[in-house]
């Protein structure tokens, strides 16, 4: 039949079958299994009996999971400004043509690309006591050296600091190319009107850059939410649980302890939240651009 | 080009203090890399008796060397290659296929379809962690390599950008396909595949990456040392540090371990560069 | 190889909305026709639909003998030249012009020949090896009519193909266009919206308005004797005269037609006894408008801006009671803002089209 290829057709399935196949056992199911998990009291040695919510209050009650739930919103309240403010910087200073700015751009990409195991092994050389680089210049200056992998406060400090060494890349990088969609007789008709430099970074320049300003925070807060390797491998949550992130308690209730009901349940909790800063995402993303063609 | 001729206040005199406040953070950015690398090409019994000597001559390989005589870092390399590029390989066939299917063709409850499978890219991979760890466990899948690809083939993102690059092709291009008497099998191998070839680089470079670096899953499910991937090699004797092989030794096989991925950035720099940004940085 | 292209009583809806609507049409073998109208009109969805891109609701469409609205695009015996060119950007010249070829195992020998006797003909020899994108516009247009020849199609179908091209080469592709057709004598179904490509390309032009055909007709015949206040209207720059007619009343063999500002014409013209004046208009084109020499009196018309084109010159203008009248004289004429000229109509020019657009023509018009 003509345009049968544009005509719905039970065939035409079968190229998205291997991947429903896939997104259903991999992906769909494990959500809802997740969630029967998270209604039950389940451990490793057998399924488990119905619990209701009972999972969910155990974990809310758990002085370790507020510990861990006040940690991440520390860590995310001061991690996530400091990659927008850091990253922004960059891309208004590498917003250029020239060849160094093309190799800065390419040199703070690159950290993004490593694995999360060798910068935490790069901090934690830079950071251990006695052999590290940091105490090394605190005593070539003649000051006394923080143990920072260790000490309640600097601990989570520095899994901030290897967090944003990490992510810079990619709050960069979006900047700069919303900064390249900028038209540029804008630029021409504020020189034109005698506008100065920060006239014109304050009234054009992050005006016109406000939307994704606003993406860039939401998508860091999904991502630093979820932190999990950089405190698992540099501080495995210390000093007395004062890093412990989220995922972390996630990972030592279900996989450490196998308490696996309430492990489910505290990664529902999560996925909430996450749910929420998408959602929030998602409408960001889908507002009309500020700049019109 | 009209960026050259463009008046861009950024390029201007005016913001050259940036650029060199931007030089000086990067130097600052790269001092624990070139530290890393210092620490690589230092004698481990040196290094015992103080780190300060990474400023000093002599110089040495035999660290690296010494990766060559420990059989587990080119095993855990060894499966990294086999899972980054497993997983690579899927993703790209599984994208495509379902890409250009919900991009051109037409069949039942598609939207709806589409729609849902949308919404896995809101899903993190800890909401479903713990039930996929008790399936993979039913079906005896941890401790294999299979095991370790499977997780990553549920992502939504490359149907997605899938969908997006083949929506993009002009309608045009098929019609006059279809006037040329190809089959719909022979459009999408002749016609559409190759025009997404950019499309397949970009998410092969990001999926590869991805699987290289990633930590959660081979954390839990590749427990038996010899099915470790590297990151998780890694990761294993940076734990117990102190009774390990030294921080030389450990330095040079962090700087092997990053060798893939560092190469993979430096020959696709451009085409990465291009694909986060949306194509709006060259 | 030429056939001809039947269609009959073919409507197309989409859902509950109807983009044509009852349409008829046969096209001879080796004839130049094309569809003309405003965008929206369906003219794409009818050259669309010949070519099986898309579904008709009802009717039928036959290439030659074969009935073909039921057989899919490839099998229909037609080549399309499109207006975006949809040139496989990853295939080279001579690729994207064998693929069609290979797909009906098309020797190798033979593909060889006529790829090579098209791109003779289209002067693209020296192109064959390259992609699409190191192609100025008007050698992708060549390569996309190429791709249609080597076809052998049995109709080619050219979904606004000048479109893309700025106006000195649209000029120049026109002519090639009409060198090939007479060359090859085959089948040919234009579509655009451009008039002067419908006036200088077709053998009959088809003018279709509102999901339906208004007039078929050869082009002097469509600027002539325009069927309709729509086809009137939209062929020929400046557009038509349109003037309001007050009353009409039998006189002799002709009538005696009151319009605004222009005072009582009498016309040779016949017209149909039920005819009512009631939002009839008079139509005139501007270059029927004479402008009388200075002393000679006729009606009068205040000037209002003056286009010179170099051989002509028009002017806008407006009757004593307001009406707008564009009018037309020679390059050298000299009138300025503001005159006041006297003018004259041809009357065996005029056209009377009732309140339902149809229209009536002068006798000898």
């Amino acid at each position: 039949m003509a345009e049968s290829y544009r005509r719905s057709h039970w065939g035409h399935a079968v190229f998205v079958l291997p991947y429903l196949t896939i997104f259903a056992l991999l992906l769909a199911f494990p959500l809802f299994w997740s969630v029967w998990l998270s209604l039950h009291k389940v451990d490793l040695f057998g399924p488990g009996r119905f619990v209701g919510l009972g999972n969910y209050a155990r974990v809310l009650a758990d002085p370790v999971f507020l510990q861990a739930f006040r940690n991440t919103v520390v860590f995310v309240a001061l991690s996530v400004p400091t990659l927008v403010a850091l990253g922004l910087f960059l891309a208004l200073a590498l917003n250029r043509t020239t060849r160094a700015a093309s190799f800065l751009r390419g040199l703070f990409f690159s950290s993004s690309v490593l694995s999360v195991a060798i910068v935490t092994l790069i901090w934690r050389f830079v950071f251990i006591p006695g052999e590290g680089l940091m105490p090394l210049i605190f005593e070539q200056l003649g000051l006394q050296p923080i143990n920072f992998l260790s000490t309640a406060g600097w601990s989570l400090f520095s899994v901030g600091v290897a967090t944003v060494w990490w992510c810079i890349g990619l709050p960069m990088m979006l900047f700069l190319a919303a900064l390249q969609q900028i038209p540029g007789d804008l630029y021409e008709a504020a020189a034109l009107d005698n506008a100065s430099p920060w006239r014109v970074l304050t009234r054009i320049t992050l005006p016109s850059i406000a939307r994704t300003v606003m993406l860039v925070t939401v998508i860091q807060i999904v991502m630093q939410f979820q932190l999990f390797g950089q405190a698992h491998l540099m501080t495995n949550g210390g000093p007395s649980g004062t890093s412990r992130p989220l995922v972390m308690y996630i990972y030592e209730v279900g996989f450490v302890r196998w308490d696996v009901g309430k492990g489910a349940a505290a990664s529902e909790l999560l996925f909430l939240i996450i749910l929420c800063a998408a959602m929030v995402q998602y409408v960001v993303s889908t507002r009309k651009p500020e700049v019109a063609e | 080009m009209s960026r050259d001729t463009t008046y861009r206040p950024e390029a201007s005199r005016a913001s050259r203090p940036l650029l060199w406040i931007a030089t000086l953070l990067a130097i600052v950015t790269m001092a624990p890399v070139a530290w890393l690398v210092g620490l690589s090409i230092k004698d481990n019994r040196e290094l015992m008796l103080g780190t300060e000597s990474v400023f000093r001559v002599p110089y040495t390989l035999i660290n690296y060397i010494n990766i060559l005589y420990s059989s587990q870092a080119f095993g855990w390399f060894f499966n990294s290659m086999v899972v980054a590029i497993g997983q690579t390989l899927g993703v790209l066939v599984l994208s495509s296929l379902a890409g250009y299917a919900f991009a051109r063709l037409e069949f039942p409850f598609r939207r709806t379809i589409f729609v849902i499978v949308l919404f896995g890219l809101a899903v993190p991979e800890q909401a479903v962690i713990i039930a996929r760890h008790q399936m993979f466990n039913w079906f005896g899948l941890h401790n294999t390599h299979i095991g370790l690809i499977l997780p990553g083939l549920s992502s939504a993102f490359g149907v997605f950008l899938m969908t997006q690059f083949f929506k993009a092709i002009p309608r045009d291009i098929d019609e006059a396909a279809l006037l040329d008497n190809a089959s719909q099998l022979r459009i999408f191998w002749k016609i559409m595949l190759p025009l997404t070839l950019p499309a397949q680089a970009t998410l092969g470079i990001f999926t590869f990456l991805h699987a290289w670096n990633d930590y959660w899953w081979p954390l839990i499910s590749a427990t038996r040392k010899e099915m470790f991937t590297i990151t998780i090699g890694i990761a294993s004797s940076q734990q117990n540090f102190a009774q390990s092989e030294g921080l030389g030794f450990l330095s040079a096989q962090a700087v092997f371990a990053s060798l893939p991925v560092l190469i993979v950035y430096m020959i696709f720099q451009r085409h990465i560069v291009t694909a986060v940004s949306g194509g709006a940085v060259k | 190889m030429s056939a001809s292209i039947e269609i009959t009583n073919v409507s197309k809806n989409y859902g509950t909305l109807t983009v044509l609507d009852d349409i008829s049409l046969s096209i001879k073998p080796g004839e130049f026709v094309v569809f003309l109208g405003p965008s929206g009109c369906g003219k794409s969805t009818l050259l669309r639909m010949i070519a099986g891109l898309e579904d008709v609701t009802a009717g039928t469409i036959s290439v030659g003998d074969q009935r073909v609205d039921t057989l899919p695009p490839g099998k229909r015996g037609v080549a399309m030249v499109f207006q975006s060119y949809a040139l496989y950007p990853h295939m080279t010249v001579a690729q994207n012009m064998s693929f069609g070829l290979e797909n009906i195992k098309v020797s190798k020998e033979e593909i060889q020949r006529r790829v090579h006797l098209a791109a003779e003909t289209l002067e693209i020899a020296h192109l064959l090896d390259r992609k699409p994108q190191k192609l100025s516009g008007g050698q992708r247009q060549r390569v996309a009519i190429g791709r249609a020849i080597v076809k052998e199609p049995k109709a080619f179908l050219f979904d606004e193909p000048l479109s893309n091209l700025d106006a000195a080469l649209r000029g120049r592709t026109r002519l090639e266009l009409a060198q090939l057709h007479a060359r090859l004598r085959s089948t040919m179904v234009f579509v655009t919206h451009d008039q002067v490509e419908a006036m200088t390309l077709a053998d009959r032009i088809v003018v279709m308005h509102n999901r339906k055909i208004e007039q078929i007709g050869t082009p002097i015949t469509i600027y002539r004797r325009p069927a309709t206040r729509f086809v009137a209207g939209f062929v020929g720059s400046p557009a038509m005269n349109f003037i309001p007619v007050q009353n009409i009343s039998q006189n002799g063999n002709g009538v005696a037609i009151d319009a605004s500002g222009l005072g009582i014409l009498n016309a040779e013209l016949h017209l149909p006894t039920a005819f009512s004046p009631e939002g009839a208009a008079l139509g005139i084109r501007a270059e029927d408008i004479s402008v009388l020499p200075a002393g000679q009196s006729g009606i009068p018309l205040i000037v209002e801006v003056v286009e010179r084109l170099g051989d002509r010159t028009l002017i806008y203008g407006r009757l004593s009671d307001g009406t707008k009248l564009t009018a037309e004289a020679d390059g050298r004429a000299q009138v300025n803002a503001g005159d006041r000229l006297e003018i004259a109509l041809d009357i065996s020019a005029i056209h009377l089209f009732g309140a339902d657009g149809v229209a009536h023509h002068a006798v000898g018009g």
